[in-house]
């Protein structure tokens, strides 16, 4: 294949990587926020959530794979996975491993969180607030498009939505739509006064 | 061969230890090698999930590593089902020696008998039951009542209901064969299967039965012991009615299917037939649906119940099931909408499996069986004068 094509696909793949990583994180961090009609009722938004990062995923894989199947590079599989084992720029190629990685382990115990507990699967999940920066900074540092406008923009808007949904949901408080509605069915399967 | 219901009459209630013991004689000593003979007889769960017995006894064997115990589940939550109750009532000594075979087998020094705080006739016949019993035997037992809610019946809300005094379903796992009542692995069983199981200990075979509760349009519903081998068409026809007259047949109660009155006639009572056919025989309800009613009010009754028993642990159960609910009877109320269906079928995609028990799953399929065998109904629904009263059918 023209490893031109294949450096322009990874450029691409993993700018679209960052704006649904970012839609993504963003869904996540707002999702404990009372957003509905009866058109789109609550739970679409976790679903939304979901298939947005499975989606995240293949739009990295294919930034991985055409960046090291890439003639050009010779970054080779071990670079791919090994963070920090690159010759070609090591800091920052390790941190896009890093960062993929983190992910890989955020999707992957989202996908048994049945067979996992909550506890442990939310610990897990924890780890975003680390993937998503981590991937940013990667691409800051090694993007061969990073300080062109238009990148520069991209990547600017993500961290603006990122930062406003953080202070969105810390000045909200943890307001859990739930609450009252389990208040009202734990009072009537609650027999810890009558025991 | 022997039945559950085999015996005295049943109207005269509960048969007595004496009664029991001289009609079917003492269970035999058995060892852990009883687990093969559950293996063998291929019996199951009759709650309602019909899980393999012998993997659930295995897999308390292989955590057991200090004290077991047995969860007598009679619940019987389901607003449907009657069979539980009718065998608490008339053959206790039969759930009993089930729940003992099992605390022998699996070395449990505790057994909870968990039945509905309403079920005051099947609770005392119980209670008198265990009176009866030797002191060896009445010293491992208690009773706990659970709460008349749908989910209160779920092993891990009556785990959590003997624990906590809290009857909400929690996450797993752990799973209770792992960590159950005071973190002891705990075999729960529904009790129709403990007596299955006390059958299968005198004669080392399954009985091939089923308790079927009927309900609806048939003249005498109620609850029949049935062959595996018999059909739906022959359980209505014991009930006094005919598959003719009826719509549809609800097939394992809320957590099942509507199938065809047509089609249901020659399904077999049999819950590993049925499942290669995609249904759920459930805890063995089945609802018989006149001609004469509205089926899209039936379901949206169902749904409008199933939603409000949602414990609002999980957004997607509680938001959802509300949300498909709404849909539903917006649909009875104000007539067949193009926007409310494809929300309906939508919905129900979105909201399967995203809970942490499967109460948003039993909900989803019996909606997704209504709309595929009421598809007419529910696309031509026009609103009724006078309310038709929904709900049970």
């Amino acid at each position: 294949m023209d490893s031109t094509l294949l450096w322009y696909t990874t450029r691409g793949a993993g700018a679209v990587t960052l704006i649904l990583l970012t839609a993504v994180v963003v869904l996540g961090i707002l999702s404990t926020l009372r957003v509905e009609s009866s058109s789109w009722p609550r739970f679409l938004t976790t679903g939304l959530h979901r298939n947005l990062a499975l989606m995240t995923l293949v739009f990295l894989a294919l930034h991985i794979v055409t960046a090291v199947v890439d003639p050009y590079t010779h970054l080779g599989w071990a670079a791919a996975l090994i963070p920090f084992s690159s010759y070609y720029r090591t800091l920052w190629l390790g941190l896009g491993v890093i960062s993929f990685e983190l992910l890989l382990a955020i999707v992957v115990t989202s996908l048994v969180r049945g067979f996992l507990g909550h506890r442990t699967w939310r610990a897990v999940h924890w780890l975003t607030y680390a993937a998503w920066p981590v991937g940013v900074i990667h691409g800051l540092g090694t993007g061969t498009d990073t300080w062109s406008a238009w990148m520069l923009a991209i990547t600017a808007a993500c961290v603006a939505a990122v930062g406003t949904a953080i202070v969105i949901r810390l000045t909200s408080g943890s307001a859990d739509p739930l609450a009252a509605h389990r208040i009202t069915f734990q009072s009537a399967v609650d027999r810890r006064e009558s025991r | 061969m022997a039945r559950l219901l085999d015996g005295p009459d049943l109207a005269k209630g509960a048969e007595s230890l004496q009664d029991h013991t001289r009609r079917l004689g003492p269970v035999p000593a058995l060892d852990q090698g009883f687990i093969a003979t559950l293996g063998r007889t291929g019996a199951t769960g009759r709650g309602g999930a019909s899980f393999p017995v012998a993997t659930k006894w295995q897999a308390v064997a292989r955590h057991a590593r200090r004290d077991v115990a047995i969860l007598v589940n009679g619940a019987e939550c389901e607003p449907l089902s009657k069979k539980d109750r009718a065998l608490m009532t008339t053959r206790p000594h039969l759930i009993l020696d089930g729940a003992f075979v099992a605390a022998r087998v699996l070395g449990a020094r505790r057994v909870v008998v968990y039945i509905g705080e309403r079920h005051s006739v099947a609770s005392r016949a119980m209670q008198q039951a265990v009176a009866e019993r030797p002191a060896s035997e009445r010293s491992l037992v208690s009773f706990e009542a659970a709460p008349a809610r749908y989910v209160a019946g779920q092993e891990a809300a009556a785990i959590h209901l003997i624990n906590e005094g809290i009857a909400t379903p929690t996450t797993m796992p752990p799973y209770p064969f792992v960590r159950g009542i005071d973190r002891m692995p705990t075999l729960v069983h529904n009790v129709e299967t403990l007596g299955q199981i006390a059958l299968i200990a005198r004669t080392g075979d399954a009985t091939g039965t089923v308790l079927i509760t009927i309900a609806g349009a048939v003249p005498r519903p109620g609850v029949l012991e049935m062959s595996g081998t018999a059909t739906v068409g022959d359980a209505v026809k014991r009930a006094g009615g005919s598959i003719d007259g009826a719509r549809a047949i609800l097939i394992g109660g809320y957590f099942g299917s509507w199938v065809d009155a047509g089609s249901a006639a020659n399904l077999p009572l049999d819950a590993g037939i049925l499942r290669t056919k995609g249904l759920n025989l459930g805890c063995g309800v089945i609802g018989v649906l006149a001609e004469s009613r509205c089926p899209v009010c039936e379901v949206a009754g169902m749904m409008r119940y199933l939603a409000s028993e949602s414990s609002a642990q999980c957004g997607p159960c509680f938001f959802g099931l509300r949300a498909l609910s709404e849909a539903c009877i917006r649909i009875s109320e104000r007539g067949s909408n193009h926007e409310d269906l494809n929300r309906l079928q939508r919905w129900a995609v979105d909201v399967r499996g995203r809970g942490a028990c499967r109460h948003p799953d039993g909900a989803v399929s019996l909606l997704q069986s209504a709309m595929k065998t009421f598809a007419h109904e529910f696309g031509t629904h026009t609103p009724h004068r006078a309310t038709q009263q929904i709900g049970a059918a």
